[in-house]
């Protein structure tokens, strides 16, 4: 009988509720009456995974099937991590308590590369071998999907499988297979054969990597013919038709989004150089407003929230946004429920709009206009001038606004000490709209925050055969930064640039990454991206023991000629296409968003959404 | 003329590690569910207008908490409670409701507190007499202790909060306090602090493995009344 945690240990710890279940909405089936027990993992804190969309829309679908129990499982903190390792108790789902050592499978969400240690802290508490060639038969069938998941190769020997893109349909075609093949009693290898050619799967056992002595890959390919040379995303065509939940679960505890998120639309038209995101959700789909309105009206029935948001990469070009919001507003306040919207491009800002989502209650606003001069806003294709931002704060703070926060990063490519500057430039700007704005209608109390954070080039975007600054030219760009901004009204907030030249080695890493992922676990690393458990020291000896060099990932330029460990996953946008963005960003040339010309990226191969309106 | 609702409700196991404030918003959000017409403040941020009495510990349980909801429509109590109920997660129940008729704040006219109190007393403590030990501690005249306050640790004397004291010896490691303790803003002593100081004072050394409140009362004419209604008691 496996140990489980008990008062004693609960009241020792930090948060304790984080858990014990038993929210409202949370599912309770009979782990009896059910073929699969799937354990849903997010490698972070409660408070950051019950945070997550993605989770909330795969644990009520796989819940609606008869045949499954789908519970959750979210990274212990350290206190009570120390507490289960000493009385022997295994990582377990909340639903339960159950270890989830005994599931049919344990599946995780890539969110965000750092991330990744506390996966194999998460496997190794719950008694399952790291490595899936030395799991056995009785162990779960470790997958994975996510944003992330579109470079699997670090985490390659570490999952049986991975899906790519859109989880909905392909989650559920997996579970079929499944349930057949647990009825005959099949081994797990038999099993990933029968899904290897579902479309959007990848067993990376079933490929082989061959590297040049620079250590770049010489050729990549499948073992047997049988298996696809590559493997195209899955994307859900028709939005409106495909499940959304209409309860979601309600936690006890605050936690960092806690809201009703609605997804308006997936994809975006804009093609940002930068964004990742932009590239691999394409092609635009759009939820109608009707189905959204439909959608809204039960999750407030179903949980009784008092914020509700609307979620997309680009919420302003969302075609309905107008017709949307005046629904939501006439139905949402009377009830007492705010609106709130992040995401808004500065170019299609309007007061109305803000007006109508900040009626019940007032927050502050966001922008990013991500680089300081236009020569480098065109550069990256963030087609946004000086004078958007500018109508578009004077329009905030003459309608009671008084707080607001830029975004930008450090480091994109072709960046000068002058576009840093221009930051601060930008800021001055901003503070000067304010004073301009008569006292009587703006709010009190100027308060700008400008925040940079560092350009970690990714796979799948026009930058991603750029090189990452060092961090030494980081840190000299943050000096500099620092020292032209000397309003009072200003606070400038930084990211470390450690962290982010890890983020960098693993979103363009390959298999050989995923050893030194492991040895940096075995020396103490786990959740990363929390200040105070980072172990740069620590990271850097790992690699150094492993024979890798973090500046080969991160701070090479890489040729057009280069076989990428992404190669072999296709998004829809074209490696041609790409390559085509990386030679018009040296150009500061821009490209027009989707909806004004069609640039034949690739993603029309879907034939879905905006492509084909 | 609007009314208010007082209930009592039952914080179970399932639900006592969630904090004070967790509590509220969980209330919150079935009201929203239930459609009860609560009122709600003006200005830019509304909220609820409910007061919850007297915050338990984190790890807790009780049947006897207590809340007023301020309403927009009136409604019956047996409403209130069947429409509230159905929202609530389990763990959480409401046990009584009454339309509240004075408009005193329930935060500030709570006197005592009755709470269970269950104890494991370890191998060590076998031969000692854990009544004797128990009755020395509260007939002492004066029980000097260390409490922590906004201003610093300050020494207090926590006697004359000790209304009564029971005890319920299941055998010889197994022992139930039943306690009655000044509750409140003016004087608070949790039982947590009863029992440390208890371990410090005696040859005990126990260890408090469940904390049940059963109940909260005000002081009216020198009698002891439970909040929700004008039922006599007992007298102090």
């Amino acid at each position: 009988m496996t140990k489980k945690i008990n008062d004693e240990i609960l009241q020792s710890v930090e948060k304790p509720s984080r858990y014990t279940g038993n929210e409202w909405n949370s599912v309770v089936k009979n782990p009896d009456e059910v073929d699969i027990r799937f354990a849903f993992c997010f490698p972070d804190s409660y408070e950051i995974g019950m945070s997550h969309l993605g989770m909330k829309i795969l644990y009520h679908l796989l819940n609606e099937r008869k045949d499954t129990y789908c519970e959750r499982v979210f990274a212990p903190w350290v206190d009570m991590e120390q507490k289960m390792r000493d009385n022997g108790i295994p990582l377990f789902a909340l639903e339960t308590q159950d270890p989830i050592k005994d599931f049919d499978f344990l599946g995780f969400t890539l969110q965000y590369e750092m991330s990744y240690t506390n996966i194999v802290n998460m496997l190794d508490l719950a008694d399952v071998p790291i490595y899936s060639a030395m799991r056995k038969e009785s162990d779960p069938i470790v997958c994975a999907g996510g944003p992330c998941a579109y470079n699997p190769e670090p985490l390659a020997e570490i999952a049986d499988f991975f899906m790519m893109g859109e989880g909905e349909d392909i989650i559920n075609e997996v579970m079929d297979v499944y349930t057949k093949c647990k009825k005959v009693k099949d081994t797990k290898e038999a099993f990933l054969k029968k899904i290897v050619n579902i479309e959007g799967i990848y067993v990376p056992a079933f490929y082989e990597v061959q590297y040049n002595s620079d250590g770049t890959i010489k050729a990549f390919n499948p073992k047997s013919p049988e298996y696809p040379s590559k493997i195209r995303k899955r994307i859900i065509k028709e939005l409106d038709k495909t499940f959304f939940p209409e309860k979601i679960i309600v936690p006890f505890t605050g936690i960092v989004h806690d809201r009703i998120m609605l997804e308006i639309f997936r994809g975006c038209t804009r093609g940002c150089r930068f964004c990742q995101a932009g590239f691999v959700y394409r092609p635009v789909r759009e939820r109608s407003p009707e189905k959204l309105s439909e959608l809204a009206n039960k999750l407030v029935q179903n949980t009784g929230y008092e914020e509700i948001s609307l979620t997309s990469l680009s919420t302003s070009d969302y075609t309905g946004l107008a017709e949307l919001t005046d629904n939501l507003i006439s139905t949402m306040e009377p009830q007492k429920v705010n609106l709130s919207l992040p995401s808004l491009r500065i170019d299609s800002f309007s007061l109305d709009l803000m007006e109508k989502a900040q009626k019940v209650r007032k927050g502050g606003l966001t922008f990013a206009p991500e680089a300081g001069t236009q020569r480098l806003r065109d550069v990256i294709n963030k087609g946004v001038t000086e004078e958007d931002l500018l109508n578009s704060v004077s329009t905030a703070f003459n309608g009671g606004w008084s707080g607001v926060k830029l975004y930008f990063m450090l480091g994109l490519p072709t960046e000068t000490l002058e576009d840093v500057e221009g930051i601060a430039a930008l800021g001055n700007k901003v503070v000067d709209a304010y004073m301009r704005t008569p006292k009587d209608k703006r709010g009190k109390g100027l308060n700008i925050t400008i925040s940079t954070s560092s350009f970690s080039p990714k796979a799948f975007t026009p930058f991603q055969w750029e090189p990452q600054d060092t961090i030494g030219k980081l840190r000299e760009k943050q000096k500099a930064l620092k020292a032209k901004l000397n309003s009072r009204y200003i606070t400038y907030n930084w990211h470390d640039s450690e962290l982010s030249l890890l983020e960098a080695a693993f979103a363009r890493g390959d298999r050989r990454i995923g050893k030194v992922l492991v040895r940096a676990w075995e020396k103490g690393c786990k959740f990363d991206s929390w200040g105070e458990h980072f172990k740069y020291d620590k990271w850097l000896e790992a690699f150094k023991e492993c024979g890798l060099d973090p500046a080969f990932y991160s701070n090479r330029k890489r040729s057009y000629e280069e076989i990428f460990p992404w190669d072999h996953i296709d998004v829809g946008v074209s490696k041609k296409y790409l390559m085509n963005e990386n030679q018009k960003a040296y150009r500061a040339e821009l490209t027009p968003n989707c909806r004004v010309n069609c640039e034949g990226c690739g993603a029309a191969v879907f034939e879905g959404g905006i492509c084909v309106e | 003329m609007l009314s208010s609702i007082r209930v009592r409700y039952l914080r179970g196991d399932k639900v006592k590690y969630i904090s004070h404030l967790d509590l509220m918003k969980t209330f919150e959000r079935a009201i929203r569910r239930a459609h009860i017409p609560i009122a709600y403040s003006q200005g830019f941020n509304p909220h609820t207008l409910m007061v919850f009495g007297l915050p338990l510990s984190v790890g807790v349980t009780s049947e006897a908490e207590y809340a007023d909801f301020q309403l927009n429509v009136n409604i019956s109590p047996e409403e209130f409670s069947e429409a509230l109920n159905k929202q609530l997660p389990s763990g959480l129940q409401i046990l009584e409701a009454k339309v509240l008729t004075s408009r005193e704040n329930i935060m500030k006219i709570i006197a005592l507190a009755s709470y269970e109190v269950v104890l494991k007393l370890p191998d060590r403590d076998e031969g000692i007499d854990i009544q004797s030990e128990i009755d020395a501690f509260i007939n002492s005249t004066e029980i000097i202790t260390q409490k922590e306050g906004k201003a610093g640790i300050k020494n207090i004397d926590i006697r004359p909060m000790i209304k009564a004291c029971e005890t319920v010896i299941a055998d010889e490691w197994n022992v139930s306090l039943r306690l009655l303790l000044s509750a409140g803003s003016e004087a608070n002593l949790k039982p947590e602090l009863f029992v440390s100081t208890l371990n410090d004072k005696s040859e005990l050394c126990a260890k408090i493995t469940g904390i049940h409140r059963t109940g909260l009362y005000v002081i009216r004419n020198e009698k002891m009344l439970r909040p929700i209604d004008e039922e006599i008691v007992m007298s102090t």
